[in-house]
């Protein structure tokens, strides 16, 4: 009893001491990172300067240069995207699933669009969106986020609804149901869990994308990663400025992360249904 | 599936478009407006000569193009070597997502505090965090060989034996989070009976974890690992931000390929070449193993 | 079941032809006014330019522009070079402008110009006639502006190379700025001592390591191309060139700098770790700017040209879209900006210098940054010499760069990389 005890004590340390090692291994950029964002342009030549006098100038500058109105750029097409991919992925991914709608070739088809590179689709999308006259607005940065948003989270939530029994629906049915209500009232209540779940990894998806909105988007429909990148010129990294808006991308998604991530894992594990 | 409501008799619309189409029509929709055209041009530019310092020359060379594609040995390098990144990446996630899913589960104190700082490094856009390495791992400049220095240890991240290998670290850096969060969402949800059991049986926490534990999560370890590969082959901002594929050829792979073919060189058709290539490649892979496990999905 | 799913398939491919000929037909000016008729009507000139200081000193012009032609609004897009690149690729593809006015880079000139995008200026340089005095453009850039005889673009501003160094400690160790390869690598030898790199390099693949490596060939003696435009790359100089450029690599640069580019090269040396750099020549006064990266090291920088006199020159350029509707509007801003006037303004104002009487201007070196830089600035562009020049440049730098990163990382000896850069230049530049 006392071995069983002390082994696993034991690894209740190894546990402690691998999850804080990892919390480090994470925070450990940022860290650089704030301190970066507070430095002038003397002390970012050192990148290794731990003490140095804190100057604000670089958060003026971004905040100046409308980093907000980025962030509110690709807050906005991030939600856009999603909208779309549920109303149009849940009921598409419920038919695959529950009535094998196309078969396997469905199930694989959707995938295909995943693998299509994006500097290769940018190219008829810009001639779209050009002739559409819709060239550099936020329109056709939707468009392209949908192009990989949409098959990867309908894909998704199709063994999300695999995981949910069939009798459920029929038991509505009995009881009255057409199978649009039964679908309404009975399935889609189990899976909203998921449903949650998928929206956040589709908006992560979008968050995060800075190709199709480049080239796609204009000034006006200039988006965070966009805006990040533009701090690489060739006349060197503007580290200072780049680590301030690197902070503004972040600092919201870790807040929002903390308040959801309890509803992402109940989600994606699959809700309330249990064996 | 004969069950159909009572209403398809009345109308015979419903017979022609039945409701489990009527369910499909609005993704089929969006996805042939935004999809079909886009894919459809990148094929048909695959079979012909499209060079954009050639304005006039636009002619069908049926298989040229992947002739030429094919017979490049910097594509075959360029495979290679994301085919490496993503085993290399993709395994390391797991294994540490894995781990970490382990170990959040059984955590007690500060739960939801290291679950939402461990989330984090997924929502910072690949550019930053591949400029954020670039500083960080520099030999001369960065913090983190001014420590491995403190410690006696000197690496070159970037050298021609590292470099994919470095990349792929940073990859995992971002990436881990994702498997994590899925694993563990899988874990969560898990029976306690099987457990129970071989416990009662006499198995020790590593069994129990191989024979019990990890057969049950198949499907979601499945999901995960798919998207992430999926995802890893398009690798490029970190290449972009730091190595450019360099030294030599090291870290070519094959997103940067295609963007320097195609907006560095101009030649649109045979990056549209090199990408339907890799697409043929990934499918039948794909189709051949994963074919046996959907069968039984959704009969 | 099946009947269904065909009507499926048809009715999505007849949404699909039908969206198709609607866009297709729509042709109507997308973007900028037409310009047309009215003398009081404004012309919006849509321009992109890459984001870097000179870029923000003409927007700082951009008052005194619209003063002087009030029917004419700026309407410019500042982005990094990659991506100013590749959305200027994408306008191409449409067939009217996105852009009515461009910044081109050197390797891209000819690929352009030969495929007709760009708008041939002779004629209206002509009518600029002699105030104008278009010869002032250093000859370099001039040359690299002419593709088959005509002329597509105005030079912008330079980024030729120079030898940046600390001059304290060159005073220290009694050394001279290096007047060739030797005494280049004596000097970066002797120079390194302990935490101090002797010279800092930029061995990344692709163009920095070509572009730095291009100054060690020229200074062995070498060139990358002759008169008629013949790669002749494999030569026993760029032999000599890279195995010199090796061995400096291992000696003398700071250690496990594979992957350095202009970047890491500048905080190395702005932060006193190196003390040489091979650089663009408008480095120095950023380098000396007290409130710089420099920081307390500022005012101890000097600039020399390259070893052997000869630079690679890099320069960005001014020219007009053939399919822009607001051509006239175009060239006017470009007259004015370039004029022998305004161009003084904007090299005062800190843009690196294109003119050859901008250089010798004693109001210049007064109120810009002293007469002995832009003297060696203009002995810089006297003979200076672009890495490519004529059909698929860009590509040819990027081959030529994968094999010399190649060598320096020792995964190709320095024989096999010379004769594959050579070789495939050729098949390149040939096709």
């Amino acid at each position: 009893m006392r071995a069983y005890r002390a082994k696993s004590m034991l690894w209740t340390w190894v546990r402690i001491i691998f999850l804080w090692t990892a919390v480090l291994v994470v925070l450990f950029p940022y860290a650089w990172v704030v301190l970066s964002s507070f430095k002038s342009p003397a002390d970012l030549t050192n990148p290794t300067k731990l003490l140095f006098a804190p100057v604000l100038d670089n958060w003026e500058r971004v905040f100046a240069g409308g980093i907000t109105n980025n962030f509110g750029l690709s807050l906005l097409v991030g939600l856009a995207t999603v909208l779309v991919t549920l109303l149009v992925g849940t009921p598409a991914a419920y038919a695959i699933s529950h009535y094998a709608v196309g078969g396997r070739l469905t199930r694989f088809g959707i995938l295909l669009a995943e693998l299509i590179p994006p500097s290769v689709l940018v190219v008829p999308l810009y001639l779209v969106s050009y002739y559409l006259r819709v060239n550099g607005m936020v329109i056709p940065v939707i468009v392209a986020h949908l192009t990989f948003v949409l098959p990867v989270v309908t894909w998704f939530l199709i063994s999300f609804f695999d995981d949910i029994p069939r009798d459920l629906e029929q038991a509505a049915q009995i009881d009255g149901c057409t199978r649009f209500q039964a679908f309404l009232k009975v399935v889609l209540p189990q899976v909203l869990p998921g449903l949650g779940a998928a929206v956040i990894f589709g908006f992560v998806l979008s968050w995060n994308d800075m190709f199709y909105a480049l080239i796609l988007g204009g000034e006006t429909a200039k988006t965070l990663p966009v805006a990040i990148a533009g701090y690489n010129t060739f006349r060197g990294v503007q580290l200072g400025d780049m680590s301030v808006a690197i902070l503004v991308s972040v600092l919201p998604t870790l807040v929002l992360s903390f308040f959801i991530q309890r509803r992402m894992i109940r989600g994606i594990g699959g809700g309330g249904v249990k064996g | 599936m004969e069950d159909r409501s009572v209403d398809t008799a009345k109308r015979p619309f419903s017979r022609l478009f039945p409701y489990e189409w009527r369910m499909m029509t609005p993704l089929l929709a969006v996805m042939v407006i935004i999809l079909a055209y886009p894919i459809a041009y990148s094929a048909w530019l695959s079979f012909r000569n499209v060079d954009l310092t050639r304005p006039g020359r636009d002619a069908f060379v049926g298989f040229d193009q992947y002739v030429t594609v094919l017979k490049q040995p910097l594509y075959w390098t360029t495979l290679t070597n994301t085919f490496i990144f993503v085993a290399v990446a993709v395994t390391l996630e797991l294994v540490l997502g894995m781990a970490l899913a382990v170990s959040l589960k059984k955590q007690k104190r500060f739960r939801n505090l290291t679950r939402a700082i461990l989330l984090t490094p997924m929502f910072v856009t690949p550019i930053a965090v591949g400029l954020m390495f670039r500083f960080l791992l520099n030999n001369q400049l960065g913090l983190v060989p001014v420590l491995l220095k403190k410690l006696g240890i000197s690496i070159d991240f970037f050298s021609a034996n590292l470099a994919l290998l470095s990349l792929a670290l940073i990859d995992v850096w971002q990436w881990t989070p994702f498997m994590m969060l899925m694993l563990l969402a899988g874990l969560e949800n898990l029976p306690e009976e099987p457990h129970e059991a071989a416990h009662v049986d006499g198995a020790n926490a590593w069994q129990t974890f191989i024979r019990v534990t990890a057969p049950m999560m198949k499907t979601i370890i499945l999901v995960a690992v798919l998207i992430r590969a999926l995802d890893a082959l398009k690798v490029f901002e970190y290449v972009y931000a730091i190595t450019r594929g360099g030294p030599g050829s090291a870290t070519e792979t094959l997103q940067f390929f295609i963007y320097k073919i195609g907006f560095g060189y101009y030649r649109l058709s045979e990056a549209a070449a090199v990408s339907w290539t890799v697409v043929i490649l990934v499918m039948a892979v794909l189709v051949v193993s994963l074919w046996r496990t959907t069968r039984g999905r959704s009969a | 079941m099946k009947k269904s799913v065909f009507r499926m398939l048809a009715l999505a491919l007849s949404a699909m032809l039908v969206l198709g000929a609607c866009t297709r037909g729509g042709g109507g000016g997308a973007g900028t006014d037409g310009g047309g008729t009215g003398q009081t009507e404004t012309v919006t000139l849509k321009v992109i330019m890459e984001e870097v200081p000179d870029t923000d000193i003409v927007m700082g012009m951009l008052d005194e522009f619209h003063q002087a032609h009030p029917g004419i609004r700026m309407d410019i897009e500042a982005l990094p070079y990659d991506q100013m690149r590749d959305k200027i690729v994408a306008s191409f593809l449409a067939p009217r402008a996105t852009y009515d006015l461009i910044v081109v880079d050197n390797p891209w000139m000819y690929d352009f110009a030969s495929a007709g995008y760009l708008e041939p200026l002779d004629d209206r340089i002509r009518q600029a006639g002699d105030a104008y005095n278009y010869e002032d453009f250093a000859k370099p850039l001039r040359d690299i502006a002419e593709v088959d005889g005509k002329v597509y673009a105005i030079p912008f501003y330079n980024y030729a190379l120079g030898l940046i160094y600390r001059t304290d400690l060159f005073e220290e160790k009694g050394l001279r700025p290096p007047a060739t390869l030797d005494e280049l690598m004596d000097a970066a030898r002797q120079l390194k001592s302990g935490d101090m790199a002797g010279i800092a390099m930029t061995p990344q693949r692709g163009y920095k390591v070509f572009e730095e490596w291009g100054n060690w060939l020229f200074a062995a003696g070498g060139a990358i191309q002759d008169e008629a435009g013949n790669v002749v790359l494999d030569s026993p100089q760029a032999r000599e060139a890279l195995t010199k450029y090796i061995q400096t690599y291992k000696e003398s640069a700071p250690a496990n700098s594979l992957n350095w580019a202009f970047d890491e090269a500048l905080r190395a040396t702005a932060g006193g770790q190196a003390a040489m750099m091979l650089s663009y020549n408008w480095m120095l006064p950023t380098l000396n700017n007290p409130d710089g990266p420099a920081g307390e090291l500022a005012g101890k920088f000097g600039l020399a040209e390259v070893p052997g006199g000869k630079a690679v020159l890099g320069a960005w350029f001014w020219a007009i879209p053939a399919n822009s509707n607001n051509k006239d509007a175009a060239w006017t801003f470009v007259h004015w900006l370039t004029s022998p006037e305004q161009d003084t303004k904007r090299v005062i104002a800190g843009g690196a210098p294109v003119r050859d009487s901008v250089m010798d201007d004693p109001r210049v070196h007064e109120q810009g940054f002293g007469q002995e830089y832009y003297a060696t600035v203009k002995e810089i562009l006297k003979d200076a010499s672009p890495l490519g020049d004529g059909p698929g440049a860009e590509e040819m730098i990027q081959a030529v760069g994968l094999e010399l990163s190649a060598a320096v990382s020792g995964q190709k000896s320095v024989d096999q990389a010379i004769a594959d850069a050579a070789k495939q230049a050729g098949e390149i530049m040939s096709k």
